[in-house]
């Protein structure tokens, strides 16, 4: 019997462990400096909002945004995606999107195309994720006014072509909503450099954050339709909805308790640098990926050179149910991972592995090479119990 | 009689902003909240003195806040202070 492990392989849903500060960072705004943001004008409210700001700040230097202002909190990367989605784009319009795409796309651009307000169109992904770039360019309608990019896909990790899809939209007039909730805090993302028009983002995967918290850039110019109004503490006397950013898109009392982790989170990754967990990450998948390979009855999806991809490998075993696999690794060997669709039914498609699903493995910054070690020890007894 | 003279913001991320923008600049203020003799869109204002306000007005303007509006207050013992709209324009 094996010794019962706790390795956690299941990154690309949320990050685990964080780094000690962030633990620390949320419990210490909910003890020590809880005031309800912008309200009361104490002391702790004051703190609260000084947080935040500097948080803020701290998304800005990460993804080189000059002006504070055009960062916004949300939920995570969902809620910003429908932020822009819902508050961008007016009755008949045309946007493209990705197979790799994640639901936090399909389903808010499928509600508005249901509703008939605006029309769509898919650019199909090849078996190794990467959008079919010559499709893109022949998909243009002259009322195309959103293209949308999953930087990363969270079933393959292949990473798109961004420069040159965003040129592309360019060319057009096509404004750019970039998702990179499996890049932000792994990939170096500059939104001056990469003219990025929107990007969503979330702060519980790569930027070592909690859950419930992650945001937005709108680019100046961009005014977009709040999805949602109410109290922000400022221009209480009037039934309208400040127009100024951030508070244009924000409102309600603020995750400052999370945004504290957060803030923990993004300052871990200056610490340590964004091209060093880059490449600390894209040793894990070379290590992981390299292992699996030489593995009989095993399939793996996604690019072959790492290089094109983040810490996210998909598998299957032939004959075997994907969710199976998954039960049995918990189960005898503790080894946490994904299984199934993962949101993102359109990639399935494009591999080939819908409705069946595959078993994913995302290792994060901590994972060391002996976990790899026992992770692959485990699959391949599950191989040679499963196929005899 | 004591004065002293306050900055609006039309909400509290100017407020905020303006605090980190002047931390630095050889003025001394402080982020209070507004007092109730003053209409403000946001409930924390920069208290100065009034020799400074014009010049912080202009380091944050120079920074792009918005701002709302420019006020002195007069205090006497425990009586409600006056407020009045200082135009820094001119």
């Amino acid at each position: 019997m094996n010794k019962k492990l706790n390795l956690y392989f299941d990154n690309a849903a949320t990050s685990w462990p964080k780094p000690e500060a962030v633990y620390g960072a949320a419990e210490r705004q909910m003890r020590e400096a809880c005031g309800n943001p912008g309200r009361s004008g104490h002391t702790r409210t004051l703190e609260a909002d000084r947080l935040i700001y500097r948080t803020r700040e701290a998304i800005g230097r990460l993804f080189n945004i000059p002006d504070p202002a055009r960062v916004v909190f949300a939920y995570n990367a969902t809620d910003a995606l429908n932020i822009v989605i819902k508050g961008f784009l007016e009755k008949g319009d045309h946007v493209l999107y990705t197979a790799m795409d994640h639901n936090s796309v399909l389903r808010p651009l499928g509600r508005l195309r249901r509703d008939q307000l605006i029309t769509t169109t898919i650019i199909p992904c090849s078996f190794q994720g990467f959008p079919d770039l010559e499709y893109l360019e022949s998909a243009y309608q002259p009322n195309t006014r959103l293209l949308v990019i999953n930087h990363a896909s969270n079933v393959t990790g292949t990473i798109a072509p961004l420069k040159e899809m965003i040129d592309s939209a360019h060319k057009r007039g096509v404004k750019v909503l970039v998702d990179t909730a499996q890049t932000a805090g792994v990939l170096p993302i500059d939104v001056q450099n990469d003219h990025i028009d929107f990007l969503a983002f979330t702060g519980h995967k790569g930027l070592l954050g909690p859950t419930g918290t992650g945001g937005l850039y709108v680019s100046p110019g961009n005014d977009l339709k709040p999805l949602r109004e109410g109290g922000t503490g400022s221009q209480s006397e009037l039934d309208i909805h400040p127009e100024s950013m951030p508070e244009r898109l924000e409102a309600g009392t603020m995750n400052s308790a999370g945004l504290a982790g957060l803030l923990e989170g993004i300052n871990f990754i200056f610490d340590v640098g964004i091209k060093e967990i880059q490449e600390s990450e894209l040793k894990l998948r070379k290590y992981l990926y390299a292992k699996l390979q030489s593995m009989k009855s095993l399939t793996l999806y996604g690019p072959s050179d790492s290089n094109q991809a983040v810490a996210v490998i998909s598998f299957s075993i032939e004959n075997t149910d994907c969710g199976e696999i998954g039960y049995i690794l918990e189960s005898s060997y503790g080894i946490l991972c994904r299984t199934g669709l993962h949101c993102a039914p359109l990639a399935h498609q494009a591999m080939g592995t819908f409705p069946e699903g595959t078993v994913r493995l995302s290792p994060g910054f901590f994972t060391r090479e002996e976990d790899i070690d026992h992770l692959v020890h485990a699959i391949n007894e599950i191989i040679r119990f499963t196929t005899g | 009689m004591v004065s002293s003279c306050y900055i609006t913001f039309p909400t509290t991320f100017f407020a905020i902003r303006a605090e980190s923008v002047l931390k630095n600049q050889p003025y001394s203020f402080k982020m209070v909240p507004v007092p109730r003799s003053i209409s403000s869109s946001c409930g924390t204002a920069l208290r100065c003195s009034c020799e400074d306000i014009s010049a912080l007005k202009n380091i944050l303007l120079q920074n792009d806040l918005e701002l709302e509006g420019f006020y002195r207050l007069e205090e006497s013992g425990l009586k409600t202070p006056v407020a009045t709209t200082l135009d820094l324009d001119h």
